[in-house]
């Protein structure tokens, strides 16, 4: 009778400690969900708030990458919610911007998860985070419908497209070139610009024997190499064979090609005579920028996107100039190295979908408020038909892009994320003395694409 | 059978804590067994299964070697020096001597920090030409030109074990001044009649007592040596090259920048083996030599 009682005991605890569990986990449940839907805006939850106001009460999520902008307002955080709250009074955006490291893996941990934000950032085609990789995985939404697409020009549309229906809106076009400081060009004798690849190494050696650090890179970021390397890679593997990236693909060439072994020769070159500022493997990005900006060495490779770091006040007052970096042969032109900006997606699970278009429809309507701030915060070269140049320093690089139409995008953009991380890895063996030739660095890069690349 | 201790009904009160431990420890684990056979890329929810491929791509390639060598240099060196040094900082406090509180909270303060700021300070004490070393030797006129811990192949990953050593030997020195504690006066006392001087009372008396304490600090510093992954991915990014590229920090790459979530787990699973492997023969072995006062 006894034991009875207490098995009864025994079981009636259970019971009520099952109840009380299963309360905690629904309370958790609903936590979870009002959690969630502040930040994926379920729409039951918002709407459920709105009585009064005719419209739905909407909440936007946008995540997107960078840093934030050094001084006054961010165009993403504190712009353009703003605007947007005016023109549509039952929309509330909420941003949220991140480091490319870390927003990559937030926002493929985000979508895969179903938690993804409404509006978020993708790169051009093949690139980390590419628009193709996003529309195929069905996180990215068909945008044929935008109303905006004429005033687009069609290289950054398709650019931003997947089976030729577009899946991004290009933030514009970047270049990549060389800043450089034409102070320390002129006290080391150099009157004219090189216009090739000897007349550039003369350059360099002009610098150094005047005491200057010609070149300077931050090697500690490894993704840093890559600002000079593709444009040495536009001038030497595409010229002649614009279709390699889609021959590689096929199966038809590889990276081990002589070309690609002298697009590292080249580089390796800068080094070995002594171009590149000592110790760059310790160097990160903001000091190599601080290096150039204080006037300490006569050059940096870098794009358009760093116009504000690169041109910041630093300990010396100077011009900068910005140029393609030549490394053609003599007699041939020069290619700039030019690419579609990331820009912003929009999430196909979401259920603000249209809204959310709506949203985009007013910030690239060519002539809101919003379209204004835009145009002025965005430090890419606009794709938008009428936006003039935004800095005076590109125009030389800009007016040979417009006027020949001589350019090569990013490699990169062409392969499966993972190559470029190779070659940076094996170049940095080596920047640090190690024995490892070019044609061993193209070797890796080749097996890390044929080991990666799946079609 | 009825148990004295317990009632059998009471099993039942394990059940939620179980529960809680099957759906968020063993269940993700199985997970990673799957993904491991699979070329699942992080995001797309449609993956083929293809065998064991991740793992034959993992022993052919050179990741796996560089990073498990790299991964045991990083714990041999640190679990040695950083128990030696530890025990002598233990034995140091451990002796008479006026403002010893202190000196305790001071080799104490580096294990409180979080792991991003230490290696945030320490990249700047490394940095060539302005960092702190370098500035030092600037004031003593010693040439530093080809100064760059963290950017050559010959001295990152030492640079980083110095680091993680000097982060954790608060850790290690405290439980070996516990243990220290332990040591009877008696025994001692005794030894000393015996005739003993100080570095036989350390070998035959003290050490023999610090057994625990030994396996303990070892093999927390050997799990923690294994584990790996904070001061590389703050401080070199597992450069230059893929110098101090450990285990958990390929893992890292491979799925995040590489998007190769199959391969990652694969490689995550031959580090899961290796470290229960190596940990498992260390304390074995430890635990022989172990004796109690």
């Amino acid at each position: 009778m006894k034991t009875r009682t207490k098995k009864r005991t025994g079981a009636m605890l259970l019971a009520l400690m099952f109840t009380l569990l299963a309360g905690c986990g629904s309370g958790n449940n609903a936590n979870t969900a009002a959690n969630s839907a502040n930040a994926t805006n379920a729409p039951e939850a918002s709407a459920a708030a709105d009585t009064t106001a005719g419209a739905k009460k909407v909440t936007l999520t946008m995540m997107v990458s960078g840093t934030k902008a050094p001084d006054g307002q961010d165009f993403a955080l504190d712009i353009m919610p703003k605007l947007v709250k005016e023109k549509f009074p039952n929309v509330t955006l909420e941003t949220s911007k991140l480091p490319d490291e870390q927003y990559f893996t937030s926002i493929r941990t985000k979508l895969a998860s179903g938690q993804g934000p409404d509006i978020f950032w993708v790169f051009p085609r093949n690139a980390s985070l590419g628009v193709l990789d996003m529309a195929k995985a069905g996180y990215a939404a068909d945008l044929s419908d935008l109303t905006f697409w004429d005033k687009i020009s069609q290289g950054a549309k398709d650019d931003m497209s997947y089976e030729g229906k577009p899946y991004g809106i290009a933030g514009g076009l970047d270049y990549l070139g060389v800043y450089y400081n034409q102070e320390l060009f002129k006290q080391a004798g150099i009157t004219e610009m090189p216009q090739d690849w000897t007349s550039f190494l003369e350059a360099c050696q002009k610098l150094k024997d005047a005491g200057i650090t010609p070149i300077s890179v931050a090697d500690k970021d490894p993704w840093f190499l890559q600002f000079g390397m593709y444009q040495i890679a536009a001038n030497v593997v595409y010229p002649d064979e614009m279709d390699f990236d889609s021959k590689l693909q096929a199966g038809e060439k590889s990276l081990t090609d002589p070309k690609w072994v002298d697009t590292i020769s080249k580089m390796k070159e800068l080094y070995d005579k002594g171009y590149v500022v000592k110790n760059s493997l310790g160097l990160g990005s903001a000091q190599a920028a601080q290096l150039f900006v204080d006037g300490k060495a006569g050059m940096i490779f870098d794009g358009t996107w760093d116009y504000a770091t690169l041109t910041a006040k630093g300990a010396a007052d100077f011009t900068r100039g910005f140029f393609s970096l030549p490394a053609n042969e003599a007699g041939q032109p020069t290619y700039v190295s030019a690419a579609t900006a990331a820009g912003f997606a929009l999430n196909a699970k979401s259920e603000n979908l249209d809204i959310a278009k709506e949203v985009m429809n007013y910030l690239f309507d060519g002539q809101s408020d919003l379209f204004k701030a835009w145009t002025e915060s965005n430090n890419s070269i606009s794709v938008y038909s009428g936006v003039p140049l935004n800095h005076d320093l590109f125009k030389e690089v800009n007016d040979s892009y417009l006027n020949n139409g001589k350019s090569v995008y990013f490699p990169n953009q062409m392969w499966p994320t993972g190559v470029a991380e190779e070659m940076e890895a094996n170049f940095a063996e080596i920047i640090g003395g190690r024995k490892t030739t070019p044609e061993q660095v193209t070797q890796a890069m080749d097996k890390k694409f044929k080991e990666l690349w799946k079609n | 059978m009825k148990s004295t201790v317990m009632k059998k009904t009471m099993y039942f009160f394990a059940v939620p804590a179980l529960l809680f431990y099957l759906t968020f420890w063993i269940f993700p684990i199985t997970k990673l067994f799957q993904y491991s056979v699979t070329d699942y890329n992080g995001y797309a929810q449609s993956f083929n299964y293809i065998g064991f491929d991740n793992y034959k791509d993992l022993f052919s390639g050179g990741t796996l070697g560089n990073s498990i060598s790299n991964t045991l240099i990083y714990t041999v060196v640190s679990v040695v020096a950083g128990n030696l040094i530890g025990l002598g900082l233990a034995l140091l406090l451990n002796m008479k001597i006026r403002g010893k509180g202190f000196y305790r909270s001071i080799s104490y303060i580096p294990t409180l920090f979080s792991a991003i700021v230490v290696g945030f300070i320490w990249s700047y004490v490394y940095m060539p030409d302005s960092g702190m070393i370098a500035t030092f030797l600037d004031k003593l006129g010693i040439p530093n030109d080809n100064l760059n811990f963290l950017g050559s192949y010959s001295t990152a990953l030492y640079s980083i074990i110095f680091v993680e050593i000097w982060k954790n030997v608060g850790t290690t020195m405290i439980i070996f001044l516990a243990g220290l504690q332990t040591v009877p006066n008696d025994l001692l006392e005794a030894g000393r009649i015996d005739g003993c001087g100080g570095w036989k009372l350390l070998r035959y008396v003290k050490l023999p007592l610090l057994a625990t304490s030994i396996t303990i600090n070892t093999t927390l510093s050997l799990i923690n040596g294994l584990k790996a992954f904070d001061f590389p991915f703050i401080m070199t990014n597992g450069g230059p090259g893929t110098s101090t590229n450990t285990l958990i920090y390929s893992i890292y790459k491979m799925a995040f920048t590489e998007q190769m979530f199959g391969k990652a787990s694969a490689l995550g699973i031959i580090s899961f083996v290796l470290i229960i492997a190596v940990t498992a023969v260390s304390v074995l072995l430890m635990n022989r030599k172990e004796v109690s006062a």
